[in-house]
């Protein structure tokens, strides 16, 4: 008997082509891309201060962003890189009415969760200090802190998304740990 | 953790690297996905995903490529009206007294059709009664 030949994995498509896919009106590129990314924007508009009640219509609502503006991507970065920095803009927006709707939503780290109580609660104290810290930060600070401490990019890959440079987004970065030490003492 | 302690770095990016990850794990990314499609597909066509110069340019082009129409016409037509005449470009000053009233009537009927300069009928001048600084009024008035 003839042992089979172990089928080698369909390479998944790349961001590009679900783009390119997505362009030419196939929807289902379009939800790939959602899949794909949906989890990272949501921990990165969490850690940008995004409410937790809002975060499924703000996750939509910066793919929709994204998908308008799809044309003018030129590929300066991953398009996880982008979608994340078009992902900021719409939690300031959100902020901007949050203070005209007067609406105050508590921090992720403070609502209940699941699992070990004591546990959960260190780390909500920890986590809410954190993001308390973050929203006291300067909007440039706060996204290359995130995009370098949280998602664990490059400093090119962030220069490139925020259009500034490494150095300068080094340099935000440090300025961003040394206060949020401060924060969170 | 002792809450007067500050944070070393490494353990700020850990904090950092959990932050929102309950929140993104009880995402129901599918439902999402769903409904970034469903939005999508409200949206009004002209909002659809294009390269941005063919998506914002079509105002600007329109509004350009109107002005050039507008320009380029009105070029077209002083040039052929010009022709047609056989009136020279450049102006020069004429002493009116010098003219005969025959040329003074071609004078001021060519006047009389300069757009959005009012009409003046031959029949309702006589030009032949005016003085030669009546014309000059005259011609002023319909140049201004």
């Amino acid at each position: 008997m003839r042992h089979s030949e172990p089928v080698a994995a369909v390479p998944s498509p790349t961001d590009a082509a679900l783009i390119t896919a997505w362009q030419g009106g196939d929807e289902q590129a379009a939800t790939e891309l959602v899949r794909r990314h949906a989890r990272a924007l949501a921990r990165f508009l969490v850690g940008a201060g995004a409410p937790e009640a809002e975060l499924d219509d703000l996750v939509q609502e910066t793919f929709i962003r994204a998908f308008r503006a799809v044309g003018a991507f030129r590929g300066q970065c991953q398009f996880r890189t982008w979608l994340l920095t078009i992902g900021g803009n719409v939690v300031k927006d959100a902020h901007r009415r949050a203070k005209r709707e007067r609406v105050v939503a508590l921090p992720d780290g403070l609502r209940a969760a699941d699992g070990d109580p004591l546990e959960q609660t260190e780390a909500a104290e920890v986590e809410g200090r954190l993001a308390a810290g973050l929203g006291r930060l300067p909007r440039l600070q706060r996204e290359v802190f995130l995009l370098r401490a949280q998602q664990g990019l490059e400093y090119e890959e962030i220069a490139a998304a925020l259009g500034t440079t490494p150095g300068a987004a080094r340099v935000h970065y440090h300025h961003a740990v040394r206060r949020l030490k401060e924060f969170v003492k | 953790m002792k809450h007067d302690a500050p944070l070393d770095d490494a353990r700020l990016v850990q904090v950092a690297r959990g932050l929102g990850e309950r929140a993104a794990d009880r995402l129901d990314v599918e439902r999402a996905a769903r409904g970034v499609v469903a939005r999508w597909r409200a949206e009004p066509r002209h909002l659809a995903a294009r390269p941005a110069l063919i998506g914002i340019a079509p105002a600007w082009l329109r509004i350009a490529a109107a002005l050039v129409l507008v320009v380029g016409g009105a070029v077209a037509l002083g040039i052929w009206r010009g022709g047609a005449r056989g009136l020279a470009a450049p102006t020069e000053i004429v002493d009116l007294s010098d003219l005969s009233a025959g040329e003074l009537n071609e004078l001021l009927s060519s006047v009389a059709e300069t757009p959005g300069a009012e009409p003046v009928l031959p029949q309702d001048v006589g030009l032949d009664d005016l003085t030669a600084s009546q014309l000059r009024v005259l011609l002023e008035s319909l140049e201004a």
